[in-house]
């Protein structure tokens, strides 16, 4: 079953090295000549303002962890959807309760206003 | 050495490579990427145990989501990184011992007297048509309709949590919604009042 | 497989009564109109007080198993839910007026309390290590959002992620080291553990020690026992006072049944192997708790350290290896809840709009303020302290006695040595509201419901001390049933 692999153990390995060997060449067949003015970091060509790290909103984290949960749910019904035929009514209805559930959870986001963005 | 056991070896360095590099690298949004190897690696480990869907949700979940959730909270946190860092060479002795011991207890417990081919039994090796995605469907909705409905209470809680904890109510923005701005007439916000005039007596000033 | 085969899931019907309540207290809150909280609070009450009906009426004389083993309803399932209940319940009367007064008092308290009980419940009714696992889990997750529930305390959120970050680790030893038992016996069941356990090779000896040190290690963590017990001053000290009360309580009753349900049934043949890790965690956890509890000069902190070495000894009953070591182990935990309620419950009647009362100089002078209410505590600290004729008292001999019966003389007389170094605190609390003149002269405002309920609350310990048969056969008949 494995051998049935091979093409994406080969692709990786080639995108592996798509990705190192311009950088390898670059690195060998260019000039290299570097001192501390042009090593330092620069913006619009003056001395860096601040920090290029800045400060995101909270909101942000909230939309990636609902997105999080509901990704999680789909992560089960694809199990779900192959072995629908076999599990009959009961795996039907696990189902329907563990998604009403989540439902619940989209209710509480929609109504307390987490999905708005201003 | 087959190829198989190869593979092993080399996703194994890998993993065991980016796993180091998490903890100790001093950026840490390569320490996030470097986890994304990490995660990576796994993935083909368990693709190497014939376990398809479990890598592929490795991938979808915490590959594409996870991180993602990881970045963001690298990048809100706006901390300095010198402080974290600080005790990391005080404790390196003393944590160098303890992985050590574990390592060596994991060594002595969990190898292949215990767990190789003459303790338990060679796992079957499927076709290529084997899909143990519909084996897994077949079980988790059934046998473990239990644990799986338990499941979904806990992403709920995961839901109430998030929003509890990070929602405000107040809005922080001035953005302005513009049909409220259009419908806005003249007298809603200008008043005029009429005063009688004061005059100021000369002098007094 | 059981794919046509329906399971036997109304014997599930608390969890699911409880799941379901959850969710509609969530909806109703979500859509509630205004600053009242009051229609939550109702409801989480009455979900309580019907889950406790059916848990009550559906109990059986016969151990009966559901979901392909996954789920067992017993006698002592039915005990300890009534008991978390009854807990939760108290707590919510106790938490109201100061959630009301630092703007806590919201729908979300009250739900991720109750998803905490439902996880409480699915724990206690556990037989396979998944549901174990998962019934942590979700209590645990519950529990870290309850602690970072006052968010803009720097604090309270320090605590919650001391918690997590603490609570993911001991996750992580606790599935590797189920991950081992299933590795050995092939079977995440706990009845089938068992069996394959008594039949196990020899030579999986080593692997099985090693597994039961990481089991260990993570119940230890979650119990909060030395030398993993760094977490539980912080997270009690930091928490708001009801979301102490909470950790503080119910948790414990589900984290005994863990163990029973883990150790005992589970890896009951392994007996020799956990009973030594056992006594070194109970020496340690009596001793640090209780001579480190005397430094303290915050009640919070001070409880704390009291719950950690009520923890030792709550472990001695079960580390005799005996049902009555287990019955009375049982005993200990429920009475400990109670008079766990007891105590938190007095620093929230004392505490008021900007003032804590989490001192221990805010006792000072109590009799002064309110004869009747430095009585009521006289009898909390006491039971603590296990003198007679509390209920906490009984607690400790039980234990003793059954450390006796196995022929641990020894730990035996270190218990009590350990227990008259905790008598100290716990007496110098009644020496400064007896003895000492008042800080605070404000009288007290608490509502009539709290006084009511905490004043049975603490008469309880006292009257239950009068007759604790009563409760102890309770708990060997739950123990001991086939």
């Amino acid at each position: 079953m494995l051998e049935n692999y091979l093409p994406i153990l080969l692709f990786i390995v080639i995108g592996v090295a798509f990705g190192l060997v311009p950088i390898a060449a670059g690195k060998i067949l260019g000039p290299h000549r570097p001192d501390a003015e042009k090593l330092s970091p620069y913006e619009c060509g003056f001395e860096a303002f601040e920090d290029s790290r800045m400060k995101f909103d909270v909101r942000f984290y909230l939309v990636a962890i609902l997105f999080i949960i509901f990704d999680l749910e789909i992560a089960f019904l694809f199990p779900w959807a192959v072995a629908l035929d076999e599990i009959g009514m009961f795996g039907f209805v696990a189902m329907v309760i563990f998604l009403a559930i989540l439902v619940v959870g989209f209710i509480y986001e929609w109504k307390k206003g987490a999905l708005e963005w201003e | 050495m087959g190829v198989e056991q190869i593979l092993f070896y080399v996703f194994g360095a890998i993993l065991v490579f980016a796993a180091g590099m998490v903890i100790t690298v001093r950026n840490p949004v390569f320490a996030a990427l470097f986890l994304v190897l990490a995660f990576f690696t796994s993935a083909a480990l368990w693709i190497l145990l014939e376990a398809e869907f479990l890598a592929i949700t490795l991938v979808l979940v915490y590959v594409g989501a996870v991180m993602v959730l990881f970045l963001f909270v690298v990048m809100m946190l706006d901390i300095n990184l010198a402080p974290l860092q600080e005790g990391f060479t005080r404790y390196l002795p003393v944590g160098i011992v303890v992985a050590g011991i574990i390592v060596a207890e994991i060594y002595f417990a969990v190898n292949a007297e215990h767990f190789g081919l003459q303790a338990v039994a060679e796992p079957v090796r499927h076709a290529a048509d084997y899909s143990n995605t519909r084996e897994l469907g077949r079980v988790i909705y059934t046998a473990y309709a239990y644990p799986f409905e338990i499941a979904s209470a806990i992403l709920l809680v995961a839901i109430v949590a998030a929003i509890a904890l990070t929602l405000r109510a107040k809005r922080q923005s001035k953005y302005i919604q513009p049909e409220k701005q259009v419908i806005v007439r003249r007298k809603d916000r200008v008043r005029i009042v009429k005063m009688p005039p004061e005059r100021e007596e000369p002098g007094t000033s | 497989m059981a794919n046509s085969q329906v399971p036997n899931f109304f014997l599930a019907l608390p969890e699911m009564w409880l799941l379901l309540a959850g969710c509609l207290v969530l909806v109703i809150d979500a859509f509630g109109r205004g600053k009242d909280r009051n229609t939550a609070y109702l409801l989480s009450q009455l979900t309580l007080a019907v889950a406790a009906v059916i848990t009550v009426a559906m109990a059986t004389d016969i151990r009966i198993f559901a979901f392909n083993d996954s789920y067992v309803s017993d006698m002592m399932g039915t005990v300890l839910k009534t008991f978390i209940y009854l807990v939760t319940a108290v707590v919510f009367i106790y938490s109201r007026d100061y959630l009301r007064e630092r703007g806590l008092y919201q729908g979300e308290f009250f739900v991720l309390a109750l998803f905490a009980v439902l996880g409480m419940m699915i724990m206690v009714s556990a037989h396979s290590f998944l549901t174990i696992y998962l019934g942590l889990e979700l209590l645990s997750l519950s529990l870290y959002a309850m602690v970072a529930l006052k968010r803009d305390d720097s604090d309270a959120t320090e605590a919650a992620m001391k918690y997590f970050v603490l609570g993911a680790l001991a996750s992580g030893m606790l599935l590797y080291g189920m991950s081992i038992i299933y590795g050995v016996t092939g079977t995440l069941d706990v009845g089938q553990v068992a069996q394959r356990l008594a039949s196990a090779s020899e030579a999986n000896n080593l692997v099985l020690a090693f597994a039961v040190v990481f089991v260990i290690v993570g119940l230890a963590f979650k119990l909060g026992a030395v030398p993993f017990h760094m977490w539980i001053p912080d997270v009690y000290h930091g928490a708001p006072t009801p979301v102490t009360l909470f950790v503080g309580t119910a948790p414990k009753i589900a984290a005994f049944a863990m163990i029973m349900r883990l150790l005992v049934e589970g890896l009951g043949d392994l007996h020799a192997h956990w009973r030594d890790i056992l006594i070194v965690l109970s020496v340690l956890s009596m001793g640090i708790g209780n001579i480190v509890a005397i430094a303290q000069t915050n009640l919070k902190r001070m409880l704390a350290y009291s719950t950690i070495s009520h923890v030792g000894f709550l472990l001695l009953g079960i580390l005799s290896g005996t049902e009555n070591g287990y019955a009375s182990s049982m005993f200990y935990t429920l009475v400990y809840a109670v008079m766990g309620a007891g105590g938190f419950g007095m620093i929230l009647m004392l505490s008021r709009s900007g003032f804590e009362a989490d001192k221990i100089e805010d006792f000072k002078g109590l009799n002064d303020r309110s004869p009747w209410y430095a009585f009521m505590m006289l009898i909390l600290m006491f039971s603590m302290a296990g003198v007679p004729p509390t209920l906490g008292f009984y607690a400790k001999l039980s234990v003793i006695q059954s450390l006796v019966d196995v022929g641990l003389v020894w730990l035996a007389v270190l218990a009590v040595v350990f227990s008259i170094i905790g008598a100290f605190y716990y007496l110098r609390m009644v020496k400064l509201m007896y003895f000492d003149k008042p800080v605070e002269t404000a009288p007290l405002r608490a509502n009539l419901d709290l006084r009511a309920v905490i004043s049975v609350n603490a008469l309880s310990v006292l009257a239950l001390g009068l007759y604790p048969s009563a409760l102890m056969n309770l708990c060997i008949v739950a123990l001991t049933q086939p």
